[in-house]
């Protein structure tokens, strides 16, 4: 996808620009011309100038949500990391480890967001243990999937000038694993903003999630649709800028 | 342990007459029975509070107690999902296909495909009860919008790995597009769609969840908010043991699918 996009720049963001205005007139017209009541389609005008309206409200709302949702991210990323390198280090760990994640993942994670509320409560942490629940999945598997694709023969060669299992681990197999580990980050960002929202609608003090519920129920749809796009914008900006991070680090691709 | 030994026996019997799938279902039902032991040994000698986990015998008993909910919950989940499924597997890929053939239209939409991605199905939720009144379909809905989108993606990425050279071979031999689609690229493309209908499988069982917190009477994500508000942590367990039930089904079923129909079996 980068490198399509790469090779023909103008012609495709031209279309993509052209795609974006379409939709937007479309939906601007379609709201206007039908006089769509706002609890079916409100006017792209109408929604951003509800964002512009209610920013502070929003903005505060949004912190809070990509607050819960970095710091959940950031512990999923963790324990993803720390249980695949794990599993490679011990061996013996991976027929007790791999089946228990499997097991747990069985159940969608949305599903988990109930119980998770009973036991940590409406606060902050019930979301930032959800989104660590969603995030460690995927990053756990990518991780363990770039972990044993290292090559046999680079293995044997190091063993062969004397490399330990942490010097190998260290100057091979973690680079190996690199451009998997971080797709896998990247994929995880979007859902890391969702999970998070997700859960603030079943129960919260603040943040988007919140924000839209309460929205809803005051049958307030501009305002559910201005939070739609404040928490779109939000989950694009962080995975630009994983995906940002991802260019800086794998500087060899 | 009436079950244990039952898998234990066909096991035996499996290894002698049936050595391929009976096998696989024995060791499956193996694995299943030891960890119910070790869920029901660990929370009554580490004494966990039920409050934390249950014993598995007391959240089946519970099951037991009143199979009509947890029945009628999972076939309208299962109905919900499925219909979400279907349609969201349809329409990725005769979008894939689209965008494949006309690369302006994919320049043009792909971009808000991406960006739809990152609106919290949750919100979108709430409007589509409200397009779609509060019936099945909604939440079918759902479903379908949370599984398009990978197939989409999938589908694209397949029928792009198709061999220019066999394509051109195709066309010396006089094919027709649509030959060369039905013959050459979809087949080609199978394997990728199949990794994204696994993918959906799960995604579009999320969607029929999160659609039914909207307010519905009969689901699994019903008897997960319920039991919430009820704090009835013994139900949560049990709607949870439901949807797992669901949600490994369904994808053993779509795995199946693929191992029959991808038989070349391109990919894992």
């Amino acid at each position: 996808m980068n490198v399509a996009t790469l090779a023909s720049p103008p012609l495709a963001v031209q279309r993509g620009v052209l795609g974006a205005i379409l939709l937007v007139l479309c939906w601007e017209g379609l709201a206007r011309g039908l006089h769509l009541p706002s609890y079916i389609l409100p006017a792209v005008s109408d929604i951003l100038a509800g964002v512009w309206f209610k920013r502070a409200l929003l903005g505060e709302a949004a912190g809070y949500t990509l607050l819960e949702a970095l710091v959940g991210y950031s512990l999923g990323c963790l324990i993803g990391i720390v249980l695949a390198v794990a599993i490679t280090m011990l061996p013996a760990l991976r027929g007790v480890i791999l089946p228990a994640a499997t097991a747990i993942n069985s159940v969608p994670v949305v599903g988990y967001s109930p119980l998770i509320l009973l036991w940590f409560g409406i606060g902050v942490a019930s979301k930032i243990v959800m989104v660590a629940m969603a995030v460690s999945f995927t990053v756990f598997l990518s991780t363990l999937a770039g972990l044993d694709r290292v090559d046999r023969r680079a293995v044997d060669l190091m063993r062969g000038f004397g490399a330990g299992r942490l010097g190998i681990l260290w100057r091979l197999r973690l680079p190996t694993a690199l451009p998997l580990l971080l797709s896998g980050m990247r994929v995880s960002t979007v859902r890391s903003v969702i999970v998070a929202i997700v859960t603030e609608m079943l129960g919260a003090y603040g943040g988007l999630g919140w924000v839209i519920y309460q929205a809803v129920l005051q049958i307030d749809f501009v305002q559910v649709w201005s939070a739609i796009f404040v928490a779109s914008a939000a989950s694009l900006s962080f995975f630009g800028l994983i995906g940002f991070l991802e260019r800086k680090i794998l500087f060899w691709t | 342990m009436s079950a244990g030994s039952a898998a234990l026996s066909v096991d035996q019997r499996g290894t002698a007459i049936l050595p391929g799938w009976l096998r696989k279902t024995a060791r499956l039902l193996l694995g299943l029975v030891i960890a119910a032991l070790v869920w029901e040994g660990a929370v009554r000698l580490l004494g966990i509070k039920p409050y934390y986990l249950p014993r598995l015998s007391a959240i089946l008993a519970a099951m037991a107690a009143t199979p009509r909910a947890y029945v009628d919950g999972f076939l309208r989940t299962l109905a919900e999902t499925l219909i979400g499924f279907a349609a969201g597997g349809a329409f990725g890929v005769l979008i894939g296909i689209a965008f494949f053939r006309l690369r302006a239209l994919r320049e043009m939409i792909f971009p808000i495909f991406v960006v739809s991605q990152t609106i919290p199905v949750i919100a979108f939720g709430a409007l589509v009860v409200l397009w779609f009144g509060n019936t099945l379909l909604a939440k079918a809905v759902i479903a379908f919008y949370l599984t398009f989108f990978q197939v989409t993606v999938n589908t694209l990425l397949g029928l792009e790995t198709v061999d220019p050279k066999q394509v051109a071979l195709m066309k010396s031999f006089g094919a027709s597009p649509h030959q060369l689609l039905l013959r050459l690229q979809l087949p080609t493309a199978l394997p990728h769609i199949f990794v994204a209908l696994r993918l959906a499988s799960s995604l579009s069982l999320v969607g029929a969840i999160v659609g039914e917190w909207f307010g519905d009477t009969t689901g699994l994500g019903v008897l997960l908010l319920q039991a919430m508000y009820t704090e009835n942590v013994v139900g949560l367990w049990g709607a949870l043991l439901a949807s797992a039930l669901l949600g490994t089904g369904f994808y053993a079923v779509i795995a199946a699918a693929e191992r029959r129909l991808v038989f070349w079996g391109a990919e894992q």
